[in-house]
């Protein structure tokens, strides 16, 4: 066996203990008094000391050992929490982020030894407990009572010939031997794992000769909240309870020097087990008396870790980790079933002819029924690969925190949502894009504190992410209360740059005016900051949101603020489409882009700078000949109607005109191949039909 | 692909035989995955011209070229002899190539085939890596891996 196996266990709770201390030290930023948050906060600390310590990761478990001493004297009440120490606490979160993700890529913890942080962490355990607070000393520490929950078991282990030879070997080398019994939480999830964590950890130091239950038994889980060994070792006995202690959810270890008589004679007689259990009884009382300052703190920490645990965790664990593959390979399939399906349904319709009958109504019924389970089907499957977005927003605030120290503005973020569900690829990759639009909002939307005094706002900026769903869509908003999008300067920027004239600039509307912002190496930043201003900015958001199959909207007024509104489809590989026909050939347009049909006679269509343009309903729209865009046999005679479908994207609009329209339909989208050189990406893929035949799908975003 | 070639020289190799055309051309069988009857092609607007479309094979997309276009030959004509030879490469996927005819499948030996040399003016000889002697019959064979490649834009 060898620690590797467990490095995904490490990596994963650290990453849960790093984000729950993330969150608990901005609570304690807030509310400093707060013991909860503070015993919280020492719980997570001395879990990730006892971990890191198990994986010998030996920097990591330093940091968070000393970061367990500074909250070791917060809660016994010796030292208060001051802004200058929640600073240094979100230094140490990222250091340990950064052994992590070392130890993610390597397996190893990397060598930064953070001796910066260390030495700020001690300076600040040094002046905060040399003003100590008088009357909040009396705290005693509780003594955890007694042995009577923590048996010696181990007295109870026989030992085979083989074993008792072993023992005799080693005493008579000088080693000692220790009996030891462990209890685990009774919360813990992978006793075993911890099992083999406090064999790791004592196997440092010596032997283990005899197991209870067998060695086997602990690895298949076979046994209740303790397990006993017996341990050969030269280090003193202290030394081995320390560590195995420091293994995490381990909530007490028992143990005691013996000598290899005392040994066979407790196999052998009852009543000398029971003076043994008196002796050790009172070695144990010693060894709690003097024992390293760490020893009382485990005992106190252990209740406390157990109620919170009751608390939270649901107390089984209903949740399976599955490879993403696996989910798209099964989101295949369920499309390769709606395939069928949409044939089936084709040929049931197409056969409803002359047959009637009670047959044929049976048939349409069990179609019906396909129907429902297989629209089920790719609802749970899509519901199995969303994930709720909080994933990537629960970083936020803790972001916002450092720029309002950093920016020197004073501002607060407010979070709704964060429990709305999307794709999982869309959620890994729409982190990014929401960070930028943050920053983007500190940085260049909030005022400076000064000029939001003078202008009579409140001092504190606020910046909200607000996030729903609508329809098939995801929404998510990133607004502030700050300065908003001045037009003027934007203008004049793009004239400057050469981009437009000062008569085009004249005429432009404010949103062609803030789509300026979208361009690629257009920053509106007055002087470059590590926040924003390097020019690769919104056009990258823009470009990342739209890959997605989503886009950016802006909407601002000056002096107010801005919002920047992100749309992103739920799905990215089934969607509701409508059907056209042109000149015979078969396309598919996303309804989400759909704004209305019109039919339309040709004499409607005027002439706008040679372009052709349609009035309807007081906005003019130009129009795109599908038939032409698309290099299709042009058509012997106009035609005396024409059917006009109307898209939107944000909030331009255009009419394209098709032959026919054949009704809406649930796709499946499938990609053209690598070996079509699809460069101009009308055709964004392709979709089978129900009766086999091939649909091409128009992506109208790139008709704009 | 030097490699391949050495390696295969010492094996006796079995190629699909196809008539494109008035001759005939061997593809390697290990590259074809399947070989279908001619059906619909979807056209797919803005693509190379030597693309005829996609087509629905079970459920997949697999995109169809015309290798008489490619050739520089003249243009296809659909019997219902034409076949789909559907070919199957590590890397890149399924593509189906659209031929005249499937006659048979033979095995050549290594000194039954013959290298020849390239030359630049004859467009047909960039995808010919052999002629293979089966009989009387002499038969091109493709290189499966130059009929995929991009021919350069001049």
């Amino acid at each position: 066996m060898d620690v590797s196996q467990y490095l995904e266990i490490f990596i994963d709770e650290t990453n849960g203990h790093l984000q729950n201390l993330s969150d608990c030290i901005m609570t304690l930023e807030k509310e400093p008094e707060n013991m909860d948050t503070i015993n919280e906060i020492f719980r997570a600390a001395h879990s990730l000391k006892g971990m890191a310590g198990t994986m010998g990761f030996k920097r990591m478990q330093r940091l968070t050992h000393d970061m367990e001493n500074v909250f070791q004297e917060v809660r016994s009440g010796n030292m208060s929490v001051t802004s200058g120490l929640v600073d240094v606490l979100f230094q140490c979160l990222d250091a340990i982020e950064a052994y992590l993700d070392n130890v993610k890529e390597s397996s190893d913890e990397g060598t930064d030894d953070n001796e910066a942080i260390i030495q700020e962490l001690n300076e600040i355990l040094a002046a905060g407990t040399g003003n100590t607070l008088p009357e909040k000393t009396e705290k005693v520490p509780v003594k955890q009572p007694g042995d009577e929950k923590h048996p010696k078991k181990y007295l109870d282990i026989e030992f085979s010939e083989k074993e008792k030879e072993e023992l005799r070997e080693a005493e008579s080398k000088g080693m000692n031997i220790y009996g030891i019994t462990v209890f685990i939480q009774e919360e813990c999830l992978l006793k075993a794992a911890r099992a083999f964590l406090v064999f790791k950890a004592v196997e440092d130091y010596g032997n283990i000769i005899a197991y209870n239950p067998s060695s086997q038994d602990i690895e298949d889980e076979k046994f209740g909240i303790d397990f006993s060994f017996y341990l050969v070792s030269e280090e003193g006995l202290e030394k081995i309870l320390e560590v195995s202690r420091a293994v995490s959810e381990i909530e007490e270890v028992v143990g005691e020097k013996l000598k290899y008589s005392e040994l066979t004679a407790a196999a052998e007689k009852k009543e000398a087990a029971q003076a043994a259990e008196q002796e050790a009884k009172a070695a144990e009382a010693k060894t709690e008396e003097k024992a390293v300052p760490a020893a009382p703190a485990q005992t106190k920490q252990a209740p406390a870790a157990a109620k919170k645990t009751n608390g939270g965790k649901p107390v089984t664990n209903r949740t399976v980790r599955v490879d993403i593959e696996k989910l798209d390979a099964l989101m295949n399939q369920v499309s390769e079933l709606i395939i069928a399906k949409n044939s089936l349904v084709s040929i049931g319709s197409s056969s409803d002819g002359g047959t009637g009958g009670a047959s044929s109504q049976a048939f349409h019924e069990q179609i019906e029924y396909l129907e429902r389970i297989t629209t089920g089907l790719h609802e749970s499957v899509m519901k199995v690969r969303m994930v709720p977005i909080e994933s990537v927003v629960q970083k936020f605030p803790r972001m916002i925190r450092d720029l309002s120290k950093k920016l020197d503005k004073k501002m607060e973020l407010f979070m709704t949502g964060e429990d709305t569900e999307l794709d999982r690829t869309v959620v890994d990759q729409i982190g990014d894009p929401l960070q930028h639009l943050l920053r983007n909002s500190a940085d260049h939307g909030l005022e400076s504190t000064e000029v939001r005094r003078k202008r009579g706002k409140p001092e504190v900026g606020s910046i909200h992410l607000n996030a729903f769903q609508e329809g098939n869509n995801v929404i998510i908003e990133v607004s502030d209360d700050g300065n908003g999008i001045d037009t003027e300067t934007v203008k004049e920027k793009a004239i400057e740059r050469g981009l437009i004239t000062p008569e085009q600039g004249e005429t432009m509307t404010q949103k062609e005016i803030i789509d300026f912002l979208f361009m690629p190496s257009f920053s509106m930043a007055k002087k470059i900051s590590d926040i924003s201003g390097r020019g690769v900015g919104l056009d990258v958001v823009k470009s990342n949101i739209e890959a997605l199959g989503g886009d950016v909207e802006v909407k601002s007024v000056l002096g107010e603020g801005s919002k920047f509104i992100v749309r992103l489809p739920l799905t990215l590989a089934i969607i509701q489409a409508l059907m056209v026909e042109v000149r015979g050939e078969k396309y598919a347009i996303s309804l989400g882009s759909i704004e209305t049909i019109e039919e339309i006679s040709p004499d409607e269509i005027k002439f706008v700078q040679a372009k052709e343009v349609i009035h309807i309903r007081g906005i003019v729209i130009p129009l795109i000949r599908l038939d032409q865009l698309l290099d299709c046999e042009p058509e012997d005679k106009e035609r005396e109607s024409l059917t006009v479908i109307i898209v939107r994207k944000g909030d331009k609009v255009a009419g394209l005109i098709v032959d026919e329209l054949n009704g809406q339909q649930e796709i499946v989208i499938k990609s053209l191949g690598k070996y079509i050189n699809n460069s101009s990406k009308i055709i964004s893929g392709a979709t089978v039909l129900g009766d086999g035949e091939v649909a091409l799908i128009l992506d109208v975003n790139t008709l704009f | 692909m030097a490699n391949n070639l050495v390696a295969a020289d010492n094996t006796r190799k079995q190629f699909i035989v196809v008539k494109i055309g008035s001759e005939q051309y061997g593809i390697d069988i290990s590259y074809v995955d399947n070989i279908v009857r001619m059906q619909k092609i979807t056209r797919v607007p803005k693509v190379q011209p030597y693309f005829k479309g996609i087509i629905n094979l079970r459920g997949e997309i697999v995109p169809v070229m015309s290798i008489r276009t490619k050739m520089d030959l003249e243009p296809d004509e659909f019997t219902d002899v034409t076949r789909i030879i559907i070919l199957k490469l590590e890397e890149h996927g399924v593509l189906g190539i659209v031929v005249d005819e499937v006659k048979e499948v033979v095995t050549l030996a290594p000194d039954e085939i013959d290298k020849v040399a390239y030359d630049a003016k004859n467009s047909k000889s960039n995808f010919i890596n052999g002629v293979g002697k089966h009989g009387e019959e002499l038969i091109s064979l493709f290189d499966t891996n130059s009929i995929i490649d991009e021919p350069e834009m001049v």
